[in-house]
């Protein structure tokens, strides 16, 4: 299988895939934006709602003070709005101002407390001028209010716009606070008036409410005028107490990453509703203006930097991100497995092509041979008897040769389908593998290889299939005096290690290349596969030889020879756990 | 120009409830000299009324507070106008141990931030949880925990399932930062949700660190206590460690009367919260009113020490609760003009209106002073009332207290050390006078504070005691 094809294989695979990939997430970072999107307009709404419902609260409240203002007992007004300050959370300060005149309380005079000394500083400039407050002041009718509080009054009490579901539910607590301020505006003061007798003034009057800032600060004052004096009685809001209602029935958030917050004219966060917590400093995504009621106060919405996809998109978009990385995982993950088995296949393939052309190769070889020496034999054309000899030497040679490949052919179609039979018998170890080298020895000579044995006389028991083991030692001599001739030297050596017995052949040959050292054992593999290689052989002999070892419950391993060369190590059981040998 | 009281404040603390126990009474005396069986019959039911309510309807005769008015001395040298002290003395009696006790509305805010996790808030825990096992079943307790935000641990409620609340605190964990504000706005809620009862209502406020989310200067916050005062509710405040905003706590609970502990271990807590719950739990009278009013040719000058209101000849103070067997008093600087000798006259009279903790009925004490004028020097030396000057003096040293704490804020700590140590040598000149124990002690007390400030400046430990100091003796915290 050519590199070019996998190449060709794997991007018919994975361009596609990564395509749609990449169209999923262009698609999946759309429907976030989108979603984020619907989740700021939603942020929007919710905060315009709470912003309308503040507004409504602050109204009510200042509707309610006023409307008290304007049942003031003409009697001892000014004992009556002391009275109604001290019982009242919602006023701070109260006052009785005469346009042109002055304030006529408070005074600035000894007996004045540091609060109202306070308040007249704060003020000073607003009461010292009348047309900041009124711009015509023809008694009786109405008065327009000044220019820095001009409010609609809406009819009270009046609910914001209808708002989705969600949104009513969510600012239900807030209307609750404006009740619970509405009875603290409404309160005391028409008792008061009542104990206080008669003289409540039911004359058309004017009011109107005035934001002021001073030293930075919001403050809030609201005023009713009455025509019949032209004296203008007044409270200035404690926003403390505003404050702490509006804190306390504040929405909840219920978005993760989502912060509504209450911030002041200053910037400063008043209030803020879920996590995280705001930083200093920190940009709104959104902000909804708390004007004319609380100038430059707002409702503003800030969404967590670090979690980007807030809200009701974030489950939808990590779904499919998932789903999205599970389809690129599956692809790849079956196109690898795919290239593996068709790399196998291929592979598989090529070595039955190469297995097929070497066994061609290894039977015509000596079938040639045993056909041009029996022609010759045959038309008796040879008539020197030594060289008949040598001939006919030749043919049986060749013949065994043939006959060992054809065994190997056939115990390899055995071990393969599992059809190979072992009969074990009783041997010495030493006293056959002495046998085995002897039957060889002339062999090895003459491929010009000194041999050397170590072979120890004592006798070394085990339980075997002496024909299979035998093969084992042929493939491996074989494989000597095919590869390893040019060391010309084949030490044997068996000794008892570790309770079992080992076999070391060993050659000072090329050896295995690195690489190929643990392929060696693979069927068909050869170092060198071409058919033009002068080395015959079809990859058999050592895969063979192992199972057939490892079947005897030994092993077959290769260890690159100290000095240059190979070494062969057979080990074989001996006879004390040779019951666990395979039958 | 004759004296009068003003009758209209009389007749507008009279409630319905005063004026048709009034007529109830009337009745009651008609039928003890009847004879017939009916009659006999109205009377037992008469009878079992009068035992049951007899206990309020005998407080106009006993009244649970009692009002002296006092002045710094009885006899005034003849010659110029002379500026002397009032003081108005209102002593609770503290009520049999047996006795039934208003009920209470507790809530505490407790910090959960960052710098309180750990021992602190550990120990904070533990302290709420033996606060709330020294309430009874008829009392309320809320608890609400703030960090940047703000939790309702313990929603207002009976303490009925102890078991499950201690539970939820227990499970309360630290961490962000101090929204103080919206702790006791939360607070304040939790308390309202029972405000229309009988109940004694208190929230403490327990922080170790610097408010920083929401509104967090001490004016915004003392409003927000003189606000709470305005509903009945009053905060009490625990500043934990060296690192608490104590100008803030103290103005809080300052404006809304209620009491402030300085602990720099948190391992006193119990200990604090143990003292608060005893006077959580000993409130005789609530909604107390003081007018005092002066002759037309009297000239009410400053209130020393505590907040109020003069508008003309008449002053008038509100404190939210007082305690069994406490003492608290007002004093009042006015100025005199010269008079005849052995000219007796009325110089002071005080109509005190407040609501009676157990039976919730607005009751009225009061109580007046006359002075007369001398030549004779030592008839003015022996005149010299010397609880009056004791109680001055002590106030005059927490003034003291806050000034140095002003000088050593502008940087100018030797100043404030010398105020001190000034503030001190009175203290004892006028405790050797008197030969007067707590005197003394408080002019060693102070001494050592000036020396301290003098040498090492004016530690934050130093700041937050003399600030603390200064706010139990205005507030007569320990005054029992």
């Amino acid at each position: 299988m050519k590199k070019r094809s996998i190449i060709l294989y794997w991007l018919i695979l994975i361009v596609p895939s990564l395509v749609i990939a990449a169209g999923g997430i262009v698609l999946l970072r759309g429907e976030g934006e989108r979603l984020a999107q619907v989740e700021r307009s939603s942020a929007r709404d919710r905060a315009r709602a709470i912003a309308e419902t503040v507004q409504v609260t602050v109204e009510a409240v200042e509707h309610d003070l006023s409307a008290a203002l304007m049942r003031i007992p003409s009697q001892s007004p000014i004992d009556a709005l002391l009275d109604w300050k001290d019982a009242n959370p919602l006023i701070r300060n109260v006052f009785v101002w005469k346009p042109k005149t002055g304030l006529l309380y408070p005074r600035n005079e000894d007996s004045a407390t540091p609060e109202e000394r306070r308040f007249i500083a704060r003020y000073q400039s607003l009461f010292s001028d009348s047309g900041r407050w009124f711009t015509d002041s023809a008694g009786g009718g109405e008065i327009p209010e000044s220019g820095l509080a001009r409010r609609q009054r809406r009819d009270m009490p009046g609910e914001p716009e209808m708002q989705p579901q969600s949104m009513v539910m969510d600012i239900r607590s807030l209307r609750s606070g404006r009740r619970q301020l509405q009875q603290l505006a409404q309160s005391k003061f028409k008792t008061d008036s009542e104990d206080h007798g008669a003289g409540t003034v039911s004359e058309p009057s004017s009011e109107g409410w005035i934001p002021w800032f001073s030293d930075n600060k919001l403050h809030i004052i609201g005023w009713v005028r009455k025509p019949k004096d032209d004296v203008v009685y007044g409270v200035e809001l404690e926003l403390v107490t505003l404050l702490s209602q509006l804190v306390v029935d504040f929405p909840k958030s219920a978005a993760k990453g989502m912060v509504y917050a209450l911030v002041d004219d200053g910037g400063r966060i008043i209030h803020q509703a879920g996590e995280p917590q705001v930083k200093p400093g920190e940009k709104s995504e959104v902000a909804v203006s708390l004007a004319p009621h609380l100038p430059h106060w707002q409702i503003a919405v800030y969404m967590d930097d670090r979690n980007p996809l807030v809200g009701a998109g974030q489950g939808f978009v990590i779904l499919s991100g998932l789903l999205l990385g599970i389809f690129l995982i599956a692809v790849v993950t079956g196109g690898t497995l795919l290239t593996r088995q068709a790399y196998r296949n291929w592979l598989d393939a090529q070595q039955k092509s190469s297995f097929v052309s070497n066994v061609s190769h290894e039977l015509k070889t000596p079938l040639t041979s045993i056909r041009m020496y029996a022609e010759l034999l045959d038309e008796d054309r040879i008539k020197d008897p030594e060289k008949k000899k040598r001939y006919l030497q030749v043919i049986v040679s060749e013949s065994e040769r043939l006959g060992r490949l054809v065994n190997n052919v056939l115990d390899f179609s055995r071990l393969e389908q599992g059809r190979m039979k072992y009969h074990l018998e009783e041997m010495d170890v030493s006293g056959f593998v002495r046998g085995i080298i002897e039957l060889h020895r002339v062999r090895i000579q003459a491929a010009g290889m000194t041999l050397t044995e170590e072979i120890p006389e004592e006798r070394i028991p085990a339980r075997a299939d002496r024909d299979a083991l035998k093969q084992v030692l042929i493939n491996i001599i074989d494989n000597a005096i095919k590869y390893a001739s040019d060391g010309g030297e084949l030490t044997v050596t068996v000794e008892v290690r570790d309770g079992q017995c080992e076999i070391n052949l060993m050659d000072r040959g090329p050896g295995v290349p690195e690489g190929h050292r643990k392929r060696i054992f693979e069927k068909f593999h050869r170092v060198d596969d071409s058919l033009t290689t002068p080395r015959p052989g079809v990859g058999l002999g050592l895969p063979i030889a192992r199972r057939i070892l490892r079947d005897h419950g030994g092993d077959l391993i290769h260890r690159p020879r100290s000095g240059g060369g190979s070494c062969f190590i057979i080990t074989v059981p001996l006879r004390r756990s040779g019951a666990s040998l395979i039958q | 120009m004759p004296f009068h009281f003003d009758r209209r404040v009389e007749s507008n603390d009279l409630s319905w409830k005063e004026k048709g126990r009034f007529t109830m009474k009337k009745a009651n005396s008609g039928n003890r000299v009847s004879a017939n069986s009916a009659e006999g019959v109205v009377l037992i039911v008469l009878l079992v009324l009068w035992f049951l309510l007899g206990p309020a309807a005998a407080d106009d005769s006993n009244p649970r507070v009692k009002c002296r008015v006092e002045t710094d001395r009885s006899v005034l040298a003849v010659g110029s106008p002379r500026t002397i002290v009032v003081k108005v003395t209102l002593d609770a009696e503290k009520p049999p141990k047996t006795a039934r006790r208003p009920p209470v509305n507790l809530a505490i805010a407790l910090d959960r931030s960052g710098s309180m996790t750990g021992e602190k808030l550990a120990k904070a825990k533990e302290a709420a949880i033996e606060a709330l096992g020294r309430l009874g079943s008829s009392d309320v307790f809320s608890l609400v925990a703030y960090d940047h935000t703000v939790t309702t641990v313990v929603p207002a409620q009976r303490v009925g399932d102890a078991y499950g609340i201690r539970a939820k605190i227990r499970d309360i964990h630290g961490g962000g930062n101090t929204a103080l504000f919206g702790g006791v706005s939360q607070s304040a809620s939790e308390v309202r949700k029972h405000l229309d009862g009988e109940f004694v209502n208190r929230i403490i406020l327990l922080s170790d660190g610097l408010a920083n989310v929401g509104p967090s200067s001490p004016e915004e916050l003392g409003r927000l206590g003189a606000a709470l005062i305005k509903e009945g509710i009053s905060v009490t405040t625990v500043g934990v460690g060296l690192d608490y905003n104590e100008d803030l706590m103290t103005r809080l609970s300052r404006n809304s009367d209620g009491n402030s502990y300085f602990v720099e271990s948190s391992r006193d807590l119990a200990r604090i919260f143990n003292a608060e719950l005893g006077d959580v739990l000993s409130v005789v009278a609530q909604k107390v009113h003081i007018i005092v009013e002066f002759p037309e040719d009297v000239r009410p000058v400053s209130i020393i020490g505590r907040d109020g209101r003069i508008r003309d000849r008449k002053v008038e103070l509100s404190m939210n609760q007082l305690y069994g067997g406490q003492e608290k008093y007002a004093l009042i600087e006015i100025e005199v003009p010269s008079g005849k000798v052995a000219d007796r006259r009325d110089i002071a009279a005080a109509v005190v209106t407040y609501t009676d903790a157990v039976s919730q009925r607005r009751s009225k004490t009061g109580g007046s002073a006359t002075i007369r004028f001398s030549k004779d020097r030592s008839d003015v030396e022996k005149s010299v009332n010397v609880d009056v000057q004791k109680a001055y003096e002590l106030t005059l040293s927490a003034i003291a207290q806050e000034d140095a704490v002003a000088l050593a804020d502008k940087g100018r700590d030797k100043e404030a050390g010398e105020a001190l140590r000034r503030s001190a040598e009175r203290l004892k000149e006028v405790g050797r006078r008197y030969r007067d124990e707590k005197l003394l002690i408080r002019a060693k007390e102070t001494a050592e504070q000036a020396t301290q400030v003098s040498s090492q400046g004016m530690t934050g430990k130093a700041r937050k005691s003399l600030k603390t100091d200064s706010h139990q003796t205005r507030q007569q915290q320990y005054s029992r």
